[in-house]
């Protein structure tokens, strides 16, 4: 009797012991395997990068095909607000063709990153997944480094390059609920308000929101949010987004404000990193 | 044996491929089908019920899920293999304990399983992130992981259904 416990409870340790070893082998493994992380993700994103382009291009028609079918009850209304948009817009246009300061703040943008002589990579976009961190086709090897900001061909900002790798790198989107950037906001034209500037805080699944703004600040939908370069992470008058609506409250020393960013990552295939912004500031 | 595992690692390839690219268009709230946890979870259901609890077959699976996990993050490679690991391990034992004479795989069992299962690995691996890099990655523990559940819920029980169909039509045979 007393042998069978012995056997037993030696069988038990036996057990024990080959978990220990197997748990202590595959510790070990993963260790060695992570010296060489870089290359074998790498190879990986490499041997990847032509079908996840396929992919994701499939999956960006096959996205739009079904939002029109689903979408298609409201089309006539959507061709209806339309129509009263564009006839708003050429109003606007007949207003803004007389006044040369409107002019002025059309081309600032263009202006101001010719003037500061940014070079461009451009780079593919492969993937996106839940973390707002979006996968592009271009690495070390193309110049790109961390910190990076990256944009799209409208000056429209997305985020920063986050992790970078020789031939791939993931950019972290201003979406994430992480990410924090100051700007500064275009007050309509015939607005004689001083400039106001606040923050855009990422709020997860691509969406983001505008925050400490002064509670005396005057702000109203539609009004368009622009980098301010105060922190130096992004060049200044990069297009964010713009107001949707704000949200006041008399006992918040600040206002906020929901936010309708400008870029479209799902209907995106190229961004651009702007790789020497470091350098020029 | 060979080919099945070839064939098995084909496939949490092309869908790791999937969900980082062509499923990305089809978020809802931010979340996007797990593919590679579904398909570990359902070969990890069916494989071998009564059998030993925890198989070299059960260890390959959650390996090379976790692999392809990590390898397509922007993380280190291991978390997901040692979390999936850890999930088949607790898994193969609670679903030893669940007896059902009439069915052998009833669905009931495979919801309450999958949602204990994908909560602690989104749990576990939104917790390391967050302590790997507190400042970058957020914990993304709220309505998000709701809504990733039951979307993941959802498309896991299209696949247990035709997993399940296969497999009575590959017994049958």
């Amino acid at each position: 009797m007393n042998a069978f416990k012995y056997f037993s409870i030696n069988k038990k340790r036996n057990n024990w012991l080959k978990v220990l070893i197997g748990v202590a082998a595959l510790i070990f493994l993963l260790v060695i395997i992570n010296f060489f992380v870089s290359p074998i993700k790498n190879y990986f994103y490499t041997l990847s990068a032509p079908i996840q382009k396929n992919f994701w291009s499939a999956g960006g028609s096959s996205s739009n095909f079904l939002g029109s079918l689903l979408n298609a009850g409201s089309l006539a209304k959507e061709n209806e607000d339309l129509k009263n948009e564009n006839q708003k817009l050429l109003s606007q246009i007949a207003s803004l063709q007389s006044i040369e300061q409107g002019n002025q703040a059309q081309s600032a943008i263009s202006i101001s990153c010719q003037n500061n002589e940014f070079q461009f990579v451009m780079a593919g976009v492969v993937g996106l997944d839940d973390n707002d961190i979006v996968s592009i086709n271009k690495g070390s090897a193309d110049g790109i480094s961390e910190g990076m900001p990256v944009v799209n061909q409208q000056n429209v900002l997305f985020g920063k390059i986050f992790k970078v790798y020789k031939n791939f790198s993931k950019v972290i989107l201003i979406s994430n609920k992480n990410s924090v950037i100051n700007v500064k906001i275009q007050q309509s034209q015939d607005s004689t308000d001083p400039e106001v500037d606040g923050i855009i805080k990422g709020n997860g699944g691509l969406t983001a929101y505008l925050d400490l703004i002064p509670i005396d600040s005057n702000i109203n939908s539609g009004d368009v949010l622009v980098t301010s370069a105060i922190e130096k992470l992004f060049p200044k008058d990069l297009l964010v987004g713009k107001i949707l609506q704000k949200e006041k409250n008399d006992q918040k020393p600040f206002q906020q404000a929901q936010v309708s960013l400008f870029f479209n990552v799902k209907a995106t295939d190229n961004l651009f990193v702007i790789t020497n912004y470091k350098q020029i500031k | 044996m060979w080919k099945k595992l070839l064939v098995i690692i084909l496939l949490f390839y092309l869908f790791a491929l999937l969900q980082n690219s062509f499923l990305a268009h089809f978020g809802l709230f931010g979340a996007v089908p797990n593919l590679v946890f579904i398909l570990f979870f359902i070969l990890a259901f069916f494989s071998a019920r009564g059998g030993p609890a925890f198989s070299w077959e059960d260890f390959f699976y959650a390996a090379a899920a976790g692999f392809f996990l990590d390898v397509f993050s922007y993380t280190y490679l291991g978390p997901s293999i040692i979390l999936l690991i850890i999930i088949g391990l607790v898994f193969k034992k609670i679903q030893s304990l669940l007896k059902n004479k009439e069915d052998k795989y009833p669905f009931i069992y495979f919801l309450f399983l999958f949602l204990i299962s994908f909560l602690v690995y989104s749990l576990f691996f939104s917790l390391y992130l967050y302590l790997l890099e507190p400042g970058k990655i957020p914990m993304n523990f709220g309505i998000k992981a709701i809504f990733s559940t039951i979307y993941n819920l959802f498309i896991a029980s299209i696949f247990f259904f035709i997993y399940k169909k296969f497999n009575e039509k590959g017994l049958q045979n």
